[in-house]
């Protein structure tokens, strides 16, 4: 059976430590947070030191200024954050409902068909999403979808495979007796999901939300070529509408990915423990 | 268990077929038809799929009209022969057009009807020619349109654009397409690789240590957490020729020549993307392996020792070997995402190195070539049906458990 990994598991193994793994842990965070570190100051550089020869690699800005912060927020960078809450609010409560319902038939019942379905699952989570573009692009225009937060939809195919998949595995833990017991109690089947299996699975439904969130909020390609109009960039596209044809604002480009990271950080803070059980469900076996 | 789903319980299952058929099966479907054609959107004779020939019958009925409107105000310019010829011209030109008097769109043309147009084309143009030969010094009318409205009229007939096999073929000697390929297979390789050896190494200091693990994690998943578009843009600051840290970086540790190498240079454009793939997806895999490692009984670890087996033969011996399931399917996922990757390149270095997707999405939405896109797509899906297969047959990742 396909169990997750409890994060309380996260726990040492071993007693025996050296300096060195210290070592290597201290590199591994510093390489993961530098990045972040020097897009956070060079936010507060003025264009002058970001470009000048002696300035440009200062850690800390002469002049500090908040006028590349300033700048984008005139751009409306926060419009596009809204969007992409918007988009990936609408992706998250569609895709708990619509992956919850299949996923409780998938782990409760035997049917024909149904490794099929899981194979087909399974395969769309792996094929290149660059084969939706065109067909998809030419439904929306003949529907005149394009522009719309119909993209949505569109979504499905990125996010709704591993919310199955996560789902799944979360109802295979919960023991049948209790189904049983509510079944005598006359439960039909939409009570038994709702009243009945989503309680207990809770953890799982919320960890699903999260990772369709967080990959609906990190999608490019779909809203690049359904979504051209700037009104329904999300933050991905948005951000890289930044660049110009000729030169590159490092200073507002920097003050844009730290507004929009902020979104993403609070997510990872306050979710990581569901996320942790998000990436390794269905991945390791007991 | 039932055997049997009933309706209702069919019922729950039924947005996810929706939305799988539309969305994913659908466009599959579509992608094998389209490439079967060539449908270019830009276009006009090929902007859709014509299995037959079309005649764009309410252009050509307008373009008649015209010569016949042309025509008709050249009448009083030349003699009573030259009338007689110019009369006769309008009576044809009449008979022909009038069918499609009312047509509002293209009409299905068989081969043959189109030849027939052709041929009242070029018949026409020659009478034109007779005709201002004749009077070469009166300054007709339809001399200055003729031209050009024959030239549309012939244009109306729009031929079949189906093409078979043809841009499979075309794909066979495609330079550019095994030149993306060859790049995506080095860019899956060695990120793949790399991530693996440094996620391994994480994950089994992770997996030892006492404290900070907490922070570690946290701070793992950030890169793996924010969109890889944002990132790819950070590290496009990082890698800048002239205010770029990581490239002033590696010009002083010799690594490159010069800083605007990374960015610019072949070699260079594929390192960039490498090490930032490398960056972000790392601690994905770390997180993966770990949580592999931790299902391992401790017990073994311990006879082990009591055995007198070293670490590398415990690793080797013990911890390769139960890691494997998780290990393979690790691998899988991080191995297809790797060979699919779009975003990363198309901003860090708007499209170099050219990989297969980056190569896909130029022809289809840059080029609108939708036809010989929806090819190297299939292609791409043929590469990721192997690559699956490799894991699962030959390697045997185990990916369905019931």
């Amino acid at each position: 059976m396909t169990t997750l990994v409890k994060t309380n598991r996260l726990k040492p193994q071993g007693s025996r430590f050296n300096p060195l793994s210290w070592l290597v842990i201290a590199l591994f965070l510093l390489i993961m947070v530098f990045p972040f570190l020097w897009i956070l100051i060079t936010s507060f550089k003025p264009g002058s030191e970001i470009y000048g020869r002696d300035t440009a690699f200062r850690i800390l800005a002469i002049n500090p200024t908040l006028s590349n912060y300033e700048t984008v927020l005139q751009k409306g960078i926060l419009s596009s954050v809204k969007n992409s809450m918007i988009v990936s609010s609408i992706t998250t409560a569609y895709v708990v409902l619509v992956a919850s319902m299949s996923a409780y038939i998938l782990a409760r019942f035997t049917f024909k068909g149904k490794r099929l379905l899981m194979g087909l699952i399974l395969g769309i989570s792996m094929f290149p999403q660059m084969i939706i573009v065109g067909p998809v692009f030419n439904l929306y225009y003949n529907l005149k979808a394009l522009n719309s937060y119909w993209v949505t939809l569109a979504y499905s195919t990125i996010t709704l495979p591993s919310a199955v998949w996560i789902m799944v595995a979360h109802f295979k833990r919960i023991p049948l007796s209790i189904e049983e017991a509510a079944r005598i109690d006359g439960c039909n089947l939409w009570q038994m999901l709702w009243k009945v299996i989503f309680p207990i699975a809770a953890p799982g439904v919320f960890t699903t939300a999260i990772m369709t969130f967080i990959a609906a909020w990190n999608e490019y390609l779909l809203t690049l070529t359904l979504n051209s109009d700037k009104a329904y960039h999300t933050v991905p596209v948005a951000i890289n509408a930044l660049r110009t044809q000729f030169t590159i604002l490092w200073g507002e480009i920097t003050a844009a990915t730290v507004i929009v990271i902020i979104p993403t950080l609070i997510i990872v803070l306050l979710f990581q423990k569901q996320i942790v059980s998000g990436i390794t469900s269905g991945a390791v076996k007991e | 268990m039932p055997k049997r789903i009933t309706w209702r319980q069919f019922l729950f299952v039924l947005p996810l077929l929706l939305l799988v058929s539309v969305f994913s099966l659908y466009p599959i479907f579509t992608s094998g038809v389209y490439s079967f054609f060539d449908y270019q959107t830009n276009d006009q004779t090929r902007n859709a799929l014509y299995t037959e020939g079309h005649l764009n019958a309410p252009l050509f009925h307008e373009d008649g009209t015209y010569l016949n409107f042309y025509l008709k105000k050249d009448l009083s310019l030349v003699d009573e022969t030259g009338q007689q010829t110019i009369a006769a011209l309008q009576q044809d030109i009449l008979e022909a057009i009038s069918p499609y008097a009312e047509a509002k769109q293209p009409l299905a043309l068989s081969g043959e009807g189109a030849k027939q147009v052709t041929a009242f084309v070029a018949n026409i143009r020659q009478r034109v020619k007779d005709l201002e030969n004749a009077y070469p010094d009166v300054e007709l009318n339809i001399s200055k349109s003729a031209d050009s409205l024959l030239d549309e009229m012939d244009s109306t007939v729009v031929g079949s654009n189906f093409i078979g096999l043809e841009g499979y073929k075309r794909l066979g000697q495609d330079g550019r397409f095994f030149s993306a390929l060859r790049n995506t297979l080095v860019f899956t390789i060695i990120s793949v690789f790399f991530e693996l050896l440094i996620g391994m190494g994480l994950a089994l200091v992770m997996n030892r240590a006492v404290r900070g693990i907490g922070l570690v994690r946290t701070v793992s998943l950030i890169p793996w957490a924010i969109p890889t578009a944002v990132s790819a843009l950070i590290w496009t600051y990082l890698y800048d020729g002239t205010s770029g840290i990581v490239a002033r970086l590696f010009t002083q540790l010799g690594l490159i020549a010069s800083p605007e190498l990374l960015l610019t240079s072949a070699s260079g454009t594929m390192a960039a993307a490498i090490i930032a793939d490398v960056w972000k997806t790392t601690p994905y895999m770390a997180l993966l392996l770990l949580a592999g490692l931790q299902v391992i009984d401790h017990g073994l670890y311990e006879s082990a020792s009591v055995d007198g087996a070293g670490p590398v033969r415990t690793f080797i011996r013990i911890t390769l070997p139960l890691l494997k399931p998780s290990l393979l399917v690790a691998l899988l996922f991080r191995t297809l995402d790797a060979f699919r990757v779009y975003d990363l390149i198309a901003v860090l270095t708007k499209g170099t190195p050219e990989t297969l997707s980056i190569y896909a999405y130029k022809v289809m939405v840059g080029q609108g070539n939708y036809g010989y896109g929806a090819v190297i797509v299939l292609a791409m899906f043929v590469c990721v049906g192997l690559i699956a297969l490799l894991y699962v047959k030959v390697l045997g990742a185990e990916l369905i458990n019931e």
